[in-house]
């Protein structure tokens, strides 16, 4: 089903019920106003007819011996145009005196008081001199209609006028009570894997109150639900690396007790299978933080420091032999919302990755330049865009015959992708022609 | 020196008892806090190994309850909790060092030599002292060209010295190292060792002051 926008759909459904309300009620007053406008007309002609009829009487009878030309033209003589026109007309129905603007054929009205009306007009009759006169006024159907539709038009056009404005006023209406929605939206659209704190819009209707709420309660169960599985990685960590810890010492101890040879052999490779299930075993627990999401946070981390401890810490470890040289730029620094363990991660094993497959014999620089870039650049053989993209997934370890578990790139990958930054794969490094580089971008 | 080791795990913490001990250290090992407390109220320690999930509490709140209490004996804290705010968490609470789980035993014997010597302001292993080079990383002492063969109760008195070096050091203090190694300590023993170790020493090395104790010349 198509996505419909919400302002658009309450925009036009309100505008057009606005608009067919305006034309009902119009159409409604147009009635009205015809209705009311027959009878004022009526009650003009009427009162017109009766008013004109002793006037008419008294004159048809003090000009009764004058000629009839005569007595018709001075009737004629008016050149106005009038709405209404009469006639006068003796009981046979024979037409004395007319107005000037109207034939002298009779009128189609009966010669009976009261209203009559045809296609074109609409008459009325008064009888006057016991039934031997009537006197007939002529209202013209045209005029009224005319008169109705300016009266319509009157009550239209402004409406027409208004139809656009409405359509502003109801966009804006819409658009500020919608506002709230946006605002909620957006609040809910801001939620992910590092941001489950409950949205706090104080200022939202009474009608999105139940859906914060609900919203409120389900991320207070996520919370609750990444939590436990943070929790349990770490309480998973620790429990399994004690033992680790524990065979490992006894073993070392046992070695340094030991006076044969063959013996202290056998223990090397016990020690060496130890090491190699710690490394797994940390590498299982890395992968198992990712998939927990720890890499964003909401407090902002100084990953600088935790760049420094993670190289002090490579640097204070025997396996690293001083190889690695550091290097910040100018003013450089690196502040983000993001977990400083989840950092940690990332680092290590880049760093790592640098140190085990790279020329032994060669330093692995790391760079942390302004506007967020750490660079890890290790000696080393080129790699093909294939390897370079097959050694980011999960247990691809490339060619190389170097101790790993080829979960490394995969867990910085992820974790980074968690915090908002980029890992970029280069091989050969920027500015030689060997190597291997890995560049952490941070937006 | 005197080590305190605070760890709940028998497999590890036997392991590593028997490593520092090997080192010539004495060490005494509790399993609890409620123990590491009571030790540290009664025993002055060169060095504390400490644990920070014990099964009566948290080493972390143990190791701030000895700073508030103005006690600056070096700690090491030994650890599975392996993310950097755990470290940082510790390091703030004045933890000296902190070591993950699984650690190589000789990286433990590399960290505790880094914070007693930081403790003790020298700044590298190999002291000076007249003549004498004493490296007290790999327990060796030359004068010239020649070695000089110590006996590890020897070096428990030399240490005790070397740990306030330019200082004196009472007959108690040295006595107390001595007790450490759960060795028998006579009324004279300290006098017998202080002068055995003048004798391969050399007399101008170790200085008495009469009536207070004993004391070393040394520089790093």
């Amino acid at each position: 089903m198509k996505n419909r926008s919400m302002t658009r759909r309450l925009i036009f459904s309100l505008t057009a019920t606005l608009i067919v309300l305006w034309l009902i009620a119009t159409t409604a007053g147009m009635i009205v106003m015809q209705d009311e406008f027959g009878e004022i007309f009526d009650g003009s002609l009427q009162a017109t007819t009766e008013r004109l009829t002793p006037l008419v009487v008294d004159d048809v009878l003090q000009n009764a011996q004058m000629p009839e030309s005569l007595r018709q033209q001075s009737l004629s003589e008016s050149t106005h145009k009038g709405y209404l026109t009469y006639q006068v007309r003796d009981a046979t129905g024979k037409v004395i005196l007319h107005s000037h603007d109207v034939s002298a054929t009779p009128f189609v009205a009966p010669l009976k008081r009261g209203f009559f009306q045809d296609d074109f007009s609409r008459f009325y009759t008064v009888p006057a001199a016991n039934n031997t006169i009537f006197v007939q006024v002529a209202d013209s159907i045209a005029h009224r209609t005319e008169a109705a539709v300016e009266g319509g038009l009157a009550l239209l056009l402004p409406v027409l006028v208004l139809i656009p404005v409405s359509i502003i006023g109801i966009w804006f209406i819409v658009r500020r009570s919608i506002e709230p929605v946006n605002d909620l939206r957006e609040a809910i659209a801001g939620k992910d894997g590092g941001n489950l704190a409950p949205i706090e819009l104080l200022t939202l209707p009474r009608e999105l109150q139940p859906i914060v709420a609900s919203v409120n309660r389900l991320l207070e169960r996520l919370r609750s639900t990444l939590k436990a599985e943070r929790e349990f990685t770490a309480n998973s960590a620790h429990e399994l690396r004690t033992p680790l810890a524990g065979a490992l010492a006894q073993t070392q101890m046992l070695k340094s007790e030991l006076r044969s040879q063959s013996s202290k052999a056998r223990l090397a490779l016990i020690e060496a299978s130890l090491q190699r299930l710690i490394r797994l075993v940390e590498k299982l627990m890395q992968l198992a933080r990712a998939e927990a999401r720890i890499g964003t946070a909401n407090e902002t981390a100084d990953l600088g420091k935790v760049l420094e401890l993670v190289i002090e810490d490579f640097n204070r470890a025997s396996g690293a032999n001083e190889r690695i040289q550091y290097s910040k730029g100018q003013a450089a620094t690196l502040r983000r919302p993001v977990s400083e363990d989840a950092f940690a991660i990332v680092l290590r094993n880049l760093i790592e990755n640098a140190l085990i497959h790279g020329d032994q014999k060669t330093p692995v620089k790391i760079d942390l330049e302004r506007g967020g870039t750490i660079r890890i650049a290790n000696d080393g053989p080129v790699l093909s865009a294939n390897e370079l993209e097959s050694i980011r997934h999960r247990f691809s370890r490339g060619k190389t015959m170097s101790p790993g578990s080829g979960l490394g790139l995969s867990i910085a990958t992820e974790l980074a992708s968690q915090m908002g930054a980029t890992l970029e794969l280069k091989s050969p490094a920027t500015n030689a022609s060997t190597g291997f580089e890995s560049i952490l971008h941070f937006k | 020196m005197r080590v305190l080791l605070v760890e709940d795990d028998q497999t590890l913490g036997e392991a590593v008892r028997d490593h520092v001990a090997s080192s010539h250290h004495a060490i005494d090992w509790m399993q609890t806090i409620d123990d590491a407390t009571a030790s540290v109220r009664v025993v002055e320690y060169g060095l504390i190994l400490l644990d920070l999930r014990l099964p009566d509490g948290s080493g972390i709140d143990f190791l701030k309850t000895l700073r508030a209490k103005g006690d600056a004996t070096p700690v090491i804290i030994l650890t599975a909790h392996d993310q950097i705010s755990d470290r940082i968490e510790g390091l703030n609470a004045g933890a000296d060092d902190y070591l993950v789980k699984p650690f190589n035993l000789d990286e433990l014997t590399a960290r505790i030599l880094a914070v007693t010597r930081r403790h003790s302001g020298n700044s590298t292993s190999v002291i000076k002292v007249g003549t004498l080079h004493i490296n007290i990383a790999d327990r060796s002492i030359f004068s010239g060209k020649d070695e000089i063969i110590l006996s590890g109760r020897e070096w428990a008195v030399l240490d005790k010295l070397l740990s306030r070096a330019g200082a004196i050091v009472s007959k108690p203090q040295i006595e107390e190292a001595l007790y450490a190694f759960g060795w028998e300590v006579e009324s004279n023993t300290v006098e017998v060792y202080i002068s055995r170790l003048r004798k391969k020493l050399g007399r101008e090395h170790v200085t008495t002051v009469r009536g207070v104790g004993y004391k070393i010349e040394g520089r790093s």
